[in-house]
């Protein structure tokens, strides 16, 4: 079976942050705004190669700005890259920033079916899972009060439970794996696991190593927009930390 | 609104831009005591307050001119309050927009849909300024509002696709459009009648696409009868607009991630 995420030499350049242009400097520079010709840049992501088997679990390890966060937003379909290809086959579920499509004045069932339906369910198919959704979240009482009276945590496990149920292909996981409490965290976690165990493909960025150890096939390394090295988890972990 | 499709695909679109639209309009008034009425209120007063202006201030001689008025200003509000709104809509939405991925004009879409729902609340207020002017609603109006809207609906999405993609990349934008709107307003035949203009700049006024929407709005309500010249320069200028308003956002939505 052929890889179900396929990266050749992704890159990603950031017009580098100068004060924004106003309307007036675009009216100046009318011609030639549309062109992203000389104007300087920030190479986030430097020809970065991957691929990914069904099933397989690569995590993503790397210090602050080397480029994780914009290697999974590529992967994830949100950003374009500036140069080189990239074909996913399957549906991609984010767990990036946990809870982004709730509206603070919705009801966490309102909440739900729109983040659930923005995530790939029909309606009819949200109506069939809200029970386990709601179970799962573990804020039963609470779930048809606006989400701005939630704390923090029930804000984060309703969210990540939403995601969970959307019948995940490839899970794209940015350093959540740390929800709530510690029984919840272990709850959470151990649904990942069997996710995966069933076949659902993930990428995960972290900083917590063990974990990267525990749930990874494979490591991929950033440095500074590039691989630097992939592996064998404990390997490569082991030289990361070293290097740190 | 439930819907059933055949096809999985479609009813995962359909459901996803009636969820992104009731939000839309239920976030509204949220958090208001009136809450839903303000849709009925919001017409009536700007009703109100035009004919105040113009009937009791400035007295203007015109036989039926509320009814006159309406028909045009009802319309007219549903496009400028969708153009002005949706062209924040996706500045409004950076978390989602960087974080999820789904069609990025849904967010204009449901702007303008949910807008549209002030239009359909006044349709009984024309209602009875109409029966109170003597002039009784034919059954046209059934078919001939749903076709009028659909054109006004498509030529406000395609412009507010383009503003509100160029607005992410220059925010000044969003401040030219409360005064640009301000003006088309008044270059179009709304508070005065099409005859008001001299006939030699009549085909002039043509240029503007909203002329001939708001002509198209009133011989429906006020002569029963669809203008069929109209109906097709309206249709023509909603064409243009659609297809030049996903060009421009298609070209720019590539960047969405880096402007926002």
């Amino acid at each position: 079976m052929g890889p179900v995420i396929q990266a050749v030499g992704l890159t990603k350049r950031f017009p580098a942050f100068k004060n924004p242009p106003g309307f007036k400097e675009w009216i100046l520079k009318l011609p030639n705004t549309f062109r992203s010709g000389s104007r300087p840049t920030f190479t986030a992501l430097d020809s970065v190669s991957l691929s990914v088997k069904k099933g397989e679990c690569v995590g993503i390890i790397g210090k602050n700005g080397a480029g994780k966060s914009t290697l999974l937003s590529l992967l994830l379909g949100t950003s374009y890259p500036s140069e080189g290809t990239l074909h996913v086959e399957g549906k991609r579920t984010p767990l990036l920033e946990l809870g982004a499509g709730f509206h603070p004045d919705l009801t966490g069932r309102e909440n739900v079916y729109i983040a659930a339906v923005l995530m790939g369910l029909t309606r009819a198919e949200v109506d069939g899972r809200i029970q386990d959704i709601i179970a799962f979240s573990e804020i039963e009482p609470f779930i048809d009060a606006p989400v701005r009276t939630y704390s923090n945590g029930m804000y984060l496990r309703l969210a990540f439970s939403v995601a969970l149920h959307t019948d995940p292909e490839i899970l794209l996981i940015d350093e959540v794996l740390a929800v709530g409490d510690e029984s919840f965290q272990r709850k959470s976690e151990a649904a990942i696991l069997s996710r995966i165990k069933s076949g659902v493909t993930a990428v995960f960025v972290s900083h917590n190593l063990e974990a990267v150890k525990k749930i990874a096939h494979r490591a991929v390394w950033l440095h500074k927009g590039k691989v630097r090295e992939e592996g064998e988890p404990e390997a490569v972990v082991g030289r990361y930390s070293r290097f740190e | 609104m439930t819907w059933q499709f055949s096809n999985r695909d479609l009813q995962r679109k359909f459901d996803l831009l009636a969820l992104l639209s009731h939000k839309e309009f239920a976030l509204k008034y949220k958090r208001t005591t009136l809450g839903i009425l303000w849709s009925l209120f919001n017409p009536l007063l700007t009703a109100l307050v035009f004919f105040v202006a113009f009937k009791v201030f400035m007295r203007f001689k015109m036989e039926n001119y509320t009814f006159f008025l309406l028909t045009a200003l009802f319309p007219w509000s549903w496009f400028s309050a969708s153009v002005i709104i949706s062209s924040r809509s996706l500045v409004d939405n950076v978390t989602l927009i960087k974080k999820m991925i789904f069609p990025r004009h849904y967010l204009i879409a449901s702007v303008i849909l949910a807008q549209m729902v002030h239009l359909v609340f006044s349709v009984p207020i024309l209602l009875v300024v109409a029966a109170a002017n003597g002039s009784v609603p034919s059954p046209l109006w059934l078919i001939a509002i749903p076709i009028a809207m659909a054109v006004q609906f498509a030529f406000t999405f395609g412009l507010s696709l383009a503003i509100a993609i160029c607005n992410t990349y220059f925010r000044d934008i969003e401040y030219l459009v409360g005064v640009f709107m301000n003006l088309l307003f008044w270059m179009t035949p709304i508070t005065y009648p099409m005859t008001a203009i001299p006939e030699r700049y009549r085909p002039l006024a043509l240029l503007n696409p909203l002329t001939s929407l708001m002509n198209l709005w009133r011989s429906i309500f006020i002569h029963n009868t669809i203008a069929w010249g109209d109906l097709g320069i309206a249709s023509l200028m909603a064409a243009i607009s659609l297809t030049a308003g996903f060009m421009i956002f298609r070209r720019l939505e590539k960047r969405l991630d880096e402007v926002l």
